[in-house]
This record gives C-alpha cells, sequence and structure tokens, in this order.
C-alpha cells in the first residue's frame, strides 16, 4: 500500500476530522440539512485543502518561519476564493444554499491544522495523500449527519435534484426537529456518543 | 552587512510575492467566471419570465419594470420585490396583466422556517395570487382575498406586504410614464 | 429604530450566532466551567467582531465596490481580521497582564473563530449601513457572550452530575447546546 495509502487512510477514520479531532464544525452542521449540500460543501473543502496541502508542502522549505500563518491563510483563502467563484458561476443552485458557509472553509480549523501539522513538514505525496483522507473522512462523517438529518427531518431523500425515495410515515410528517439547527446538535451528540460506545473513539 | 539585511527582508520580500501570486489567481478566476455569472442570472430571469408569461416571445427592461410581449403585443409586466420575511429576505416575482390585475407571484428565494414559513414557496400559496385585483391583495384577517398559511403568519404577510406595495408602486410609475 | 432593534434581537437571539448559525462553536464547547473565563472569551470576541465590521464596512465600501473587485474580499477580510486579533493581543499583554494570561491560546484563535468573519460576510451579503453593521456586530457578539456564560453555568453543575460515560464531555455539551437552541427558537415571536 505504502505510503500514499497509510496517509489516506489515517485521515479517514484516526485523524477524522468531524468525529476524532473535532475540527470545523462550523460549515459542517450547517450544511447537514441535506446530502446534496453536504456533498458540495465536502467537494469544496477537498478543493480546497487538496490545493493547501500542496502548495503548503511544495514551498514549505522556503518560507521564513516569522510569516509562517500568514503566508498559509493568504494560501488557503487564495483557494477558497476560487472555489467560491468558480461554484457561484458553474452550480449556482448550491452555491445558494451554502451561503456564507462556502466563504467560511477559510477559518475551518481542519485546514489551517493540516497545513501546520502536517503539510509544513511532510513531502508533496505524503501531503495530498493526507489532503484526500482527510476530505475523504469529512465527507464521510457528512454523510452520515446529513443522511439522518434530511431523512428524518423530511421524510425523504433527493439527490441532485432527483427524489431517492420517500418514507411511508415520516413522509407526511417528517420530525422538522431534525432540520431545524438544534437538530444537528442531537444528531452530533448521538453519534458522537455511539461511536464512543461502540469503541471506535475513546470517551472521556 | 548587506547579506544580513537581506535576510531581515526576506520574510517581507517572500509574503509579498505570495499575495502577488494570489492576487493574479484570484483575479483570473474572477474574470473567467464572471461573464458566466452574468449570463446564469440572465438565462434565470428569462426562464421565470417565461414560466409566467407562457406566450412570451420577448421583454424590455427599464426602470425597474420587465414590460413583456408575445409577438408584437405587450401581455403585461414583472418585476422584483423584496419581503421581510421570518427568517431574512423573500426575493419575489411580481408579474402584472394590466395595470389592476396580478398575473401571479414566483418566490425566487426564501430562508424561512421549513415545514412552516417555507410553504409560502409552495404553489398552492402563489396560485392564490393570481388573477386578483391588487386592491385584493391583503390576508383575510386584514380585509383581502389571501388566506394565511397557517402556523405561518409573518411569512405569508410579509408576501402580501411586498407584493401589494411593490404592485402599487410599478402601477404608479408605469402610470407616469404615459 | 425599529428596524435596528430587530436586527440587534435578531443577531443576538433568534437567529444566535452560535445556537442558530452555527459560529463560533470551538469556544462554546472549550469554554471553561467559570465564569470569568466565558466573560473574557465573550467580550473579546464581541471586541474583535465589532473592529472587524467597521473596518471591513470600510474596506468594502471605499476600496472593494468602488474598485469593481468584490472577489478579493474573502482574502481582504480574513487579513484584516488576523492583523486585528495581533494588535489586539499585544494590546491586551501591555495594559493587562492578567486578562492576557487567562485567554491564553484563545485569543490568537479568535482568528479562525467562524463568528468573527461571519458577521464580516454577514454584514455585505446584507448590504448593511455602517450603522447597521455596528449593531449587527454587538448583537451577534452579545449573544455569542450570553450563550458562553449560560454554557459556563451548566458545565459547572455537569460536572457533578452523574453522566453515561459515552456522552461525557463533547456529547453532552451537544445536547445542551440543542436545548439551548430550542429555547432561544422559541423568542422568534418577538418581532
Amino acid at each position: 500500500m505504502g505510503r500514499f495509502g497509510k496517509e489516506l487512510v489515517k485521515g479517514i477514520v484516526i485523524s477524522n476530522p468531524l468525529f476524532v479531532l473535532a475540527l470545523g464544525f462550523c460549515p459542517a452542521l450547517a450544511v447537514s440539512t441535506s446530502v446534496d449540500n453536504a456533498l458540495g460543501m465536502s467537494v469544496g473543502v477537498a478543493f480546497v485543502l487538496l490545493g493547501s496541502n500542496l502548495i503548503v508542502s511544495a514551498i514549505r522549505k522556503a518560507v521564513p518561519n516569522i510569516v509562517r500563518i500568514p503566508v498559509f491563510i493568504v494560501i488557503i483563502a487564495t483557494f477558497v476564493t476560487v472555489v467560491n467563484l468558480v461554484f457561484h458561476a458553474y452550480v449556482p443552485s448550491l452555491y445558494e444554499s451554502l451561503g456564507i458557509y462556502l466563504p467560511l472553509i477559510v477559518v475551518n480549523c481542519i485546514i489551517l491544522g493540516r497545513a501546520e501539522a502536517f503539510a509544513s513538514k511532510n513531502p508533496v505525496t505524503s501531503s495530498i495523500a493526507d489532503a484526500l483522507g482527510v476530505s475523504i473522512g469529512f465527507l464521510l462523517a457528512l454523510l452520515i449527519i446529513s443522511f439522518l438529518r434530511e431523512l428524518l427531518g423530511t421524510g425523504s431523500l433527493s439527490l441532485f435534484g432527483v427524489d431517492l425515495f420517500t418514507l411511508p410515515v415520516l413522509g407526511e410528517n417528517p420530525m422538522t426537529l431534525f432540520i431545524l439547527p438544534p437538530g444537528a446538535f442531537l444528531v452530533m451528540a448521538l453519534l458522537l456518543a455511539l461511536f464512543r460506545r461502540m469503541g471506535v473513539m475513546k470517551s472521556e | 552587512m548587506k547579506v544580513k539585511t537581506l535576510m531581515g527582508v526576506f520574510p517581507i520580500i517572500f509574503i509579498t510575492a505570495v499575495v502577488f501570486a494570489s492576487v493574479g489567481l484570484v483575479t483570473w478566476t474572477d474574470s473567467v467566471t464572471a461573464t458566466k455569472i452574468e449570463e446564469q442570472k440572465e438565462q434565470e430571469i428569462q426562464s421565470m419570465l417565461k414560466e409566467m408569461f407562457p406566450s412570451m416571445s420577448e421583454y424590455t427592461f427599464e426602470d425597474d419594470i420587465y414590460t413583456i410581449y408575445s409577438g408584437g403585443t405587450g401581455v403585461g409586466y414583472a418585476f422584483l420585490a423584496v419581503g421581510k420575511g421570518y427568517g431574512g429576505d423573500i426575493d419575489i416575482l411580481i408579474g402584472l396583466e394590466d395595470e389592476m390585475t396580478i398575473k401571479g407571484i414566483t418566490i425566487i428565494s426564501q430562508s424561512e422556517t421549513p415545514g412552516l414559513g417555507s410553504r409560502i414557496a409552495e404553489s398552492s400559496f402563489a396560485s392564490k395570487f393570481a388573477g386578483l385585483n391588487i386592491g385584493d391583495v391583503a390576508l383575510k384577517q386584514d380585509g383581502g382575498e389571501i388566506d394565511g398559511i397557517t402556523g405561518a403568519t409573518i411569512s405569508s404577510g410579509a408576501v402580501v406586504d411586498a407584493v401589494r406595495t411593490a404592485a402599487m408602486e410599478k402601477v404608479k410609475s408605469l402610470r407616469e410614464r404615459e | 429604530m425599529s428596524e435596528l432593534i430587530a436586527i440587534f434581537l435578531s443577531m443576538a437571539i433568534i437567529n444566535n450566532f452560535i445556537l442558530a448559525r452555527f459560529l463560533g462553536l470551538c469556544p462554546f464547547f472549550g469554554v471553561s466551567k467559570k465564569l470569568s473565563s466565558a466573560l473574557s472569551m465573550g467580550f473579546a470576541v464581541t471586541l474583535v467582531m465589532l473592529v472587524a465590521s467597521v473596518a471591513t464596512w470600510i474596506i468594502n465600501n471605499y476600496i472593494l465596490i468602488p474598485f469593481g473587485v468584490e472577489y478579493m474580499n474573502i482574502i481582504m477580510y480574513i487579513l484584516v481580521i488576523a492583523s486585528l486579533v495581533q494588535m489586539i493581543e499585544l494590546f491586551i499583554k501591555r495594559t493587562n497582564l492578567t486578562l492576557y494570561n487567562a485567554l491564553g491560546i484563545y485569543l490568537p484563535l479568535i482568528t479562525t473563530n467562524c463568528a468573527v468573519l461571519g458577521i464580516t460576510l454577514i454584514n455585505a451579503q446584507e448590504s448593511y449601513s455602517l450603522l447597521e453593521s455596528i449593531v449587527a456586530s454587538l448583537g451577534g457578539g452579545v449573544g455569542f457572550l450570553l450563550v458562553l456564560i449560560i454554557m459556563s453555568g451548566i458545565r459547572e453543575k455537569l460536572e457533578v452530575a452523574d453522566t453515561p460515560r459515552s456522552m461525557r464531555g463533547l456529547p453532552v455539551a451537544m445536547l445542551v447546546g440543542m436545548l439551548l437552541g430550542l429555547t432561544f427558537f422559541g423568542f422568534g415571536g418577538m418581532i
């Protein structure tokens, strides 16, 4: 599997941003109202993470220590701006749904965290693997949360505008709580507790 | 001495270079995407107008009012309005058949409470406005003809108010044109 | 005037930054049981939100829009915020060393606080005037502070409660977030 694979898997399981590192909640919880939004956000995060990890790793030997953090921030902000513009132009409905949470990727602790903790100290290929792994981990976590919220909160599931299925009873009387903000907290609380109970993560 | 000064200045040079590179990339991306974004907006308006006025063949835009034509004849007017909803702005497209009658409304965007206020976007609510006299655009409880949505009085009211105010304002400016 | 009050109430309570918008969650969950830290953090964030709102409003209306370079907003906003936090950090270090030590690592972390960048983006999105931006940022900050205070009190009680092992720490804090959020949601009828 090699080094690349190892970093990849690490990002998904051991360093899973949402469930293990507990980073990057803000945009995650906000966009988890539908699976479509979750997918869109994950793609955005993946692009920014890949771009920033790549560049930070590439210039890691040349960056003077004093300006390290500002340089990382500028790099991340650049990629976020690019994603923002591209989404606005080519997937406008997704852009509208994500709202301010798309530009907020720039302060998502995950991105700066990986740049600082990993990309600035590791070669380019490992950094790319790390970015991919963490992105996939983020995507999976977000999918689980949004799947639950959309299904329980609206009684149906739709993907890319296509209605996939509607649950019998829940379809007419969905548990609206789940689609409201407090519902996100509820789902996260239950999932975290579940993962800890299952031994996937350690309790405090 | 000279080397030392260079070492001190290098971080500044570095970050300036990074900033330049980033500004360059972002500006380039913007130039590529800007035209597409404009196109999108225009297309969106066009398809909404077409849905409201199926016989539309072309339209003109002047002073914030769209005049709709079918063949060579004018068939109506349309304009945008913004309602102050519960969760923020509600963007509405309003169509007029003539200076007295509403053709219909389309809720373009809203951020009302899911399951309650968001139901203003359903066709059952929008259809209540079709064919209505502008003077009758008010909630039934206020002497008008529109049934508010149960549990979403604020959202319904916001739409009703926005439609009536905008319609009256635009009819006034249409009359001033003549 | 009623417009301003509506903005303030909306930002502070109904669309509370933490409970409804999910902005500023890191300090919310990391807040200790001490009321004093909650207060310090809350005030610090409110201050940064206020100054950042004014600074970014000026940049937006006198530089970005006139030159047609609105797409530079994300980069400019975050650089402004990072610089502001640095300056405020130095200021606090010089004037109140105890406060500086109390805030510790959380002070530079305000740079990545979603609430700060969030309010600047919201101000731009809603095209608020300078006065409206100031009121909005104060509202957001006060709401943030309020929730932090409530949370620190609850956290204190949770310490001695018998929480199931898997729920301890973050999960139960999230549940509290849900309950608080529901409560604040009910205030919606006010405006």
